[in-house]
């Protein structure tokens, strides 16, 4: 079970860093405005709220790393549902990323949130499932 | 204890061994899956592209086979122009019953009098054409009037707009067409008329303006008369029409068609190698774990367990091995290959269709079998050895 909490953690890491590296803003693009002025595309704001869920994403898997009670651990797996679910929606619903399938944002930073969340809710089902011995059995 | 309880327990006490079967599994199915579903994919992608062009032959500007091709298959804009006269002479050629002109052009790059960069435009003759207009009848009831337009499956109306501006003209988008897989998804379709009108407002609208050199068109579409054959037809334009390049609809793509053979090559060469270690690392792995289990099967035998069960709960670890390890590689490769598909299409460089559902169920049935055998197999001879042992030497050693 500790493989599949240290794969949440490796999951978190990258939803928070994939975006940083494939949004538009990385690459130097951003939305003009008649005034001249430039705002940030909105694949870049996906990429924030990313990273604000990588963290309690992490948290989970690395709390499950040390749980040893089946309540807890089935409990943080629920919540990883959870928010792996919410990683899928932040760039599919949510806030989304730019249209164009030619901007590196929607070619490569969607899907590979949508995978790395589905990962995150596929890891958490099996605590949630198999949430392991108790802690006075497995003593 | 019946033998799937049995091969469970085998599988928990060997963790290593397991992860190493389960990996090696993953690995092997997923990367068998990915290519089958990309050659598929590229496969089905060109022959949807030439059935869309809907025409026998496509007559191009010698020289410019390739550009327009490529222009087609991967939305490299191309600029190629030859004289409107190739039009009659083509027409005249015995065999052709009809050929209708086409001019391709391309929106600017990153303009903001265009609402997509380097959009690949095909305008066409609604008196002469015979590939978009029946699709026009079927699903608009109608042709298109001046200002309007139809696109491929990726072409859309940006966020927040009512119509898509190119060279600072707004067109009005009056449907999409089934996708492909190729740049064809994200050409837009226009009549002449339209594209002459943007043309001339282009210089007042555009930060570019959109050239289309007088008397001038970029391929012309043969529709082979009935009785005809497109090969002969083909051969007659190019002794009799000089200057242009007739390419048979069979024959369209060839470079493609070459890249995805090399491709399909490459990937069976890696294929073959990585099922080869694969099935060789898990049948010594399962030797590994016959010979630790001398003793074990020995006193499973003096209880009286016969030769076939010992065999059989080997077979069935080897096939809960296989079944779980090949269940996720077959759901990430197909996930990866669906998420993934546009990356895939620039980093591969042909055109990519994702199979129909049927197709993909098919494909994923096969890949399943292909796993439980081959692991079946790798497992059998390890397996068939430690069955056919005498217990009493078994339990001694």
């Amino acid at each position: 079970m500790k493989v599949v909490a240290v794969l949440i953690v490796v999951a978190a890491l990258l939803i928070g860093a994939i975006p940083l590296f494939t949004d538009c803003e990385s690459q130097g693009r951003a939305i003009k405005l008649p005034d001249g002025r430039l705002i940030a595309m909105k694949c870049h704001w996906t990429g924030r709220a990313e990273l604000a869920l990588a963290l309690p994403i992490a948290a989970v898997g690395g709390l499950l790393a040390f749980s040893r009670r089946r309540e807890l651990r089935r409990n943080l797996g629920a919540l990883g549902i959870v928010l792996g679910a919410v990683a899928i929606l932040v760039p599919v619903a949510l806030i989304g990323v730019c249209a164009s399938s030619d901007m590196l944002c929607n070619s490569v930073m969607q899907p590979a949130l949508i995978l790395l969340g589905t990962l995150v809710v596929a890891f958490s089902l099996v605590n949630v499932a198999w949430p392991g011995q108790p802690m006075e059995q497995a003593a | 204890m019946n033998l799937w309880r049995l091969a469970r327990r085998n599988i928990a006490g060997s963790s290593f061994r397991s992860w190493v079967v389960f990996g090696c599994t993953l690995v092997v199915t997923g990367l068998a899956l990915s290519t089958i579903l990309l050659i598929n994919g590229a496969q089905q992608s060109l022959q949807l592209a030439v059935r869309r062009l809907g025409a026998d032959l496509m007559v191009v500007p010698q020289g410019t086979e390739t550009r327009v091709e490529t222009a087609l298959l991967m939305g490299t804009p191309v600029q190629v122009w030859m004289p409107d006269t190739k039009v009659a002479e083509i027409a005249t050629v015995p065999g052709v019953a009809q050929a209708s002109p086409q001019l391709f052009l391309s929106s600017l790059k990153g303009a903001a009098c265009c609402s997509a960069s380097e959009m690949f435009m095909v305008a066409y003759d609604p008196q002469t054409d015979f590939t978009v207009t029946p699709w026009l009848k079927n699903n608009l009831g109608r042709g298109l009037k001046l200002g309007e337009s139809i696109g491929g499956t990726s072409v859309f109306i940006p966020e927040g707009e009512q119509n898509i501006k190119l060279y600072g003209y707004y067109l009005t988008l009056r449907g999409n067409l089934e996708p492909t897989g190729t740049n064809l998804d994200q050409t837009m379709f226009l009549t002449w008329e339209t594209a002459e009108d943007m043309a001339h407002k282009s210089y007042t609208q555009a930060e570019k303006p959109l050239i289309i050199p007088d008397n001038s068109i970029s391929a012309l579409l043969v529709k082979v008369a009935p009785g005809a054959k497109a090969h002969d037809v083909a051969e007659h334009i190019l002794t009799d029409v000089p200057g242009v390049t007739p390419i048979e609809s069979t024959n369209m793509f060839q470079t493609y068609r070459q890249q995805i053979t090399g491709l399909l090559r490459a990937m069976t060469l890696l294929l073959s190698v990585t099922v080869i270690l694969s099935l060789a690392l898990i049948s010594f792995i399962f030797a590994m774990a016959a010979n630790e289990r001398r003793r074990e099967m020995g006193v499973l035998r003096a209880l009286g367990a016969t030769r076939g069960l010992v065999l059989r709960s080997l077979l069935a670890e080897a096939g809960l091995l296989a079944l779980a390890g090949a269940l996720p590689g077959i759901l990430l490769s197909v996930f990866c290959v669906l998420l993934f598909r546009t990356l895939l299409i620039r980093i591969l460089g042909v055109p990519f269709l994702v199979p129909s559902a049927g197709d993909v169920i098919v494909l994923v049935v096969g890949t399943l079998v292909m796993a439980l055998v081959g692991v079946g197999l790798a497992a059998l001879l390890p397996a068939w050895r430690i069955s056919r042992l005498d217990p009493s030497i078994a339990m001694r050693e």
